[in-house]
């Protein structure tokens, strides 16, 4: 029960809240792009960007604001070279976003050696963190467990919420609809005379503009550095969440709720003295383990899905099959 | 035909040139001239003939996994895995080199056999569900990469560390090497491994009926299903079998240079297989010349390091840049058509 009290307590609440932002705003982008019928594997990379040009924005300006303005402006570009790349040039948009996460990895990196002369990360050389949040009245009114709701960075505060905001934007607002019918039935947005080709270059810029502050949230929030390839995986576990929750709001919410506690989990784990190669493979452990057993669980609907379009199919064939025997 | 596919290639050489010429501005916007850096990278890959082995070296592992990821882009599968199946394969090599001794050549048969059964095993749970569940495999690969690497860490740093020794296992014994080439490099019968490999796997998917109906299945999954192509299977089976290439090559890498496993052994080899096997539209044998130039320019960045004040990462950008404008070259080739960038890269 002690070792139990030590490992859950409101301190890993409150770092899983801290862990589970980045995620949570990278996987809120990516669902404009889900939404929008665009599978962009790019976040990773658009994440890497806005990381490390926050902390350069933050080292130029001496504000860390400035700096996320810098690292959204950087995962925008890259956002937009995807979106002119998929949308207009209809590339493969794996291919796509796969190289520009290698750019991005390799970027950052040489960028890094010509600026800094170093390489591996940047610590000090006057990064400006954000500040931290101290919501009044929180310890009088909640005593002990006041860090759950203060002493964040205002990107946390920004991340949880976007969640409603997002479920609002998809339900009541004109461009929300557009982006899902663009997404489930281009055909019919295509006889609407809805634009494919803007409103899915909408959805990328916004989704850039989420993955750079999920990046900046890294590196000037998280802690306040930058090191190579410092997204390690999180925008690829978020197209996880993306896969099995289809883009929605509150699933994506649930599932980067997982990932941050077993990311916070893990991290605690480690302090434990077990084998800490092994507690970091926790976090994409579990979510492998999750898009397996979504999508095991996901079989029946497609199985249905696959029978109904095949009855579909076999109703319009006795249908139609006179009609050919009879050409007019 | 001919006139296709002579088009198609001088596609890929306004691709490059154009991903050349923007690396060139990265270059001078790093604070370097792209003529010095251009001059180092040529020398450093092909400047004497250590050099050239130097570079051979490096080729090898990027064929291999340039093969691995062509049989996947085949079938219609993106194995984005090549990296963990590497790496997997590497320490499986490796255990069996310092665990038994056999007499030489068998040893070494052993080692690379279990590379692929290791390679092929990583790869097994994202095939299974991706040809049972249609589990997106892209994702499920990429996320075990991340698994494959710590778990290998774990493996030599916890279990198998030599002792006295940093983060790597003890030495493979001499029996299970794979034979030097030349006195002066180490470059080893891998590479005429790697040759032997893209072009079987080329034959194969020429004259077999099976390679038809993976390139079937990869181009027009529901034409192949009526046809008669049990696709499900297939696709696991393709799946299974670019993860054994790409155990392969992490085998061959640990037997034929290292021979140990050390943490990180062959950072972004799987990756750049990935690469040149995507420049090389999915044909094993144009997989030999795209592997071949990237290895050139990663034998030569190692020189850059050296000799300028770049970093070597910067053939990691001018890679990314050439698939970025081998995937927009369509539009400009073809305007007109608005369907010629979804078929690139369907084979």
């Amino acid at each position: 029960m002690e070792v139990l009290d030590k490992l859950v307590n409101v301190a890993l609440i409150a770092a899983t809240l801290r862990t589970t932002a980045p995620i949570l705003l990278v996987a809120l982008g990516g669902s404009f792009t889900t939404k929008a019928g665009i599978f962009n594997i790019g976040l990773e990379g658009q994440m890497l960007v806005g990381a490390f040009f926050a902390v350069i924005g933050s080292i130029w300006t001496g504000s860390a604001f400035a700096g996320v303005a810098c690292g959204v402006a950087a995962a925008l570009v890259f956002a937009l070279a995807f979106a002119v790349l998929v949308v207009t040039f209809r590339a493969n948009e794996v291919v796509v976003g796969l190289a520009l996460n290698i750019l991005a990895g390799g970027m950052t990196i040489s960028l890094m050696k010509a600026i800094f002369g170093t390489r591996g990360s940047i610590v000090g050389h006057g990064i400006v963190g954000l500040p931290k949040v101290q919501i009044p009245g929180a310890q009088a009114l909640l005593g002990s467990w006041a860090p759950l709701i203060s002493g964040f960075t205002p990107i946390v505060y920004v991340s949880f919420v976007a969640v409603p905001l997002l479920v609002l934007f998809y339900n009541r607002t004109r461009l929300g609809l557009y982006i899902r019918v663009v997404g489930e039935k281009p055909e019919a947005a295509e006889a609407l005379g809805i634009s494919i080709t803007r409103v899915r270059y909408i959805a990328s810029l916004l989704c850039g503009l989420l993955a750079g502050l999920a990046g900046a949230h890294l590196s000037l929030g998280y802690i306040t550095m930058f090191t190579e390839n410092m997204s390690s995986g999180r925008g690829f576990m978020a197209v996880a969440i993306l896969i099995f929750s289809n883009g929605d709001p509150l699933k994506v919410l649930a599932g980067c709720l997982l990932f941050g506690f077993a990311d916070a989990f893990s991290l605690r784990l480690q302090t434990f003295g077990f084998p800490s190669y092994l507690v970091l493979t926790v976090p994409y452990v579990v979510a492998l383990t999750a898009l397996f057993a979504l999508s095991y669980r996901a079989r029946p609907t497609i199985i249905k899905e696959t029978l109904a379009s095949m009855q579909k199919l076999l109703s319009v064939d006795r249908n139609s099959a006179p009609a050919d025997r009879n050409p007019q | 035909m001919m006139s296709d596919r002579l088009r198609a290639f001088s596609g890929q050489i306004i691709a490059v040139s154009v991903a050349l010429l923007m690396g060139a501005i990265i270059i001078i916007l790093v604070g370097e001239s792209p003529v010095h850096v251009l001059m180092t990278l040529l020398r450093g890959a092909f400047g004497d003939q250590e050099k050239i082995a130097g570079t051979l070296l490096q080729t090898t592992p990027i064929l291999i996994c340039g093969v691995a990821a062509c049989i996947g882009l085949r079938g219609g599968m993106f194995n984005v895995g090549i990296e963990g199946q590497l790496f997997l394969g590497g320490f499986a090599a490796a255990w069996v080199g310092f665990t038994f001794s056999l007499p030489a050549g068998i040893h070494t048969l052993a080692a690379l056999a279990l590379a692929v059964v290791a390679g092929a095993a990583w790869v097994a749970i994202p095939a299974f569900f991706r040809a049972r569940y249609n589990t997106n495999e892209v994702v499920s690969t990429i996320l075990s990469n991340y698994i494959a690497v710590l778990l290998t860490s774990y493996l030599t740093i916890f279990l198998f560390k030599r002792p006295g020794g940093w983060s790597e296992t003890p030495p493979i014994l001499a029996t299970a090497y794979l034979p030097e080439i030349f006195s002066f490099s180490r470059l080893n019968w891998g590479l005429f491994i790697g040759l032997l490999l893209a072009v079987g796997v080329a034959l194969i998917f020429r004259y077999t009926s099976w390679g038809y109906g993976v390139t079937m299945v990869g181009s027009a999954p529901k034409f192949a299903e009526y046809g008669g192509v049990n696709v499900k299977r297939q696709g696991f089976v393709v799946l299974l079998l670019s993860g054994a290439v790409g155990g392969l090559a992490g085998g061959i890498e640990t037997l034929g240079v290292h021979h140990r496993f050390m943490e990180g052994f062959a950072p972004g080899f799987g990756f750049d297989g990935l690469i040149a096997a995507l420049l090389a539209n999915g044909s094993p044998v144009a997989t030999i010349v795209t592997a071949l130039f990237f290895g050139a320019l990663r034998s030569g960045s190692l020189l850059l390091e050296v000799d300028t004040s770049a970093s070597r990462e910067i053939i990691t950008v001018i890679q990314a840049l050439i698939i970025l404008s081998v995937s927009a070259q369509v539009l400009i080739r073809r305007r007109g058509d608005s369907q010629a960038g979804e078929r690139r890269w369907k084979f």
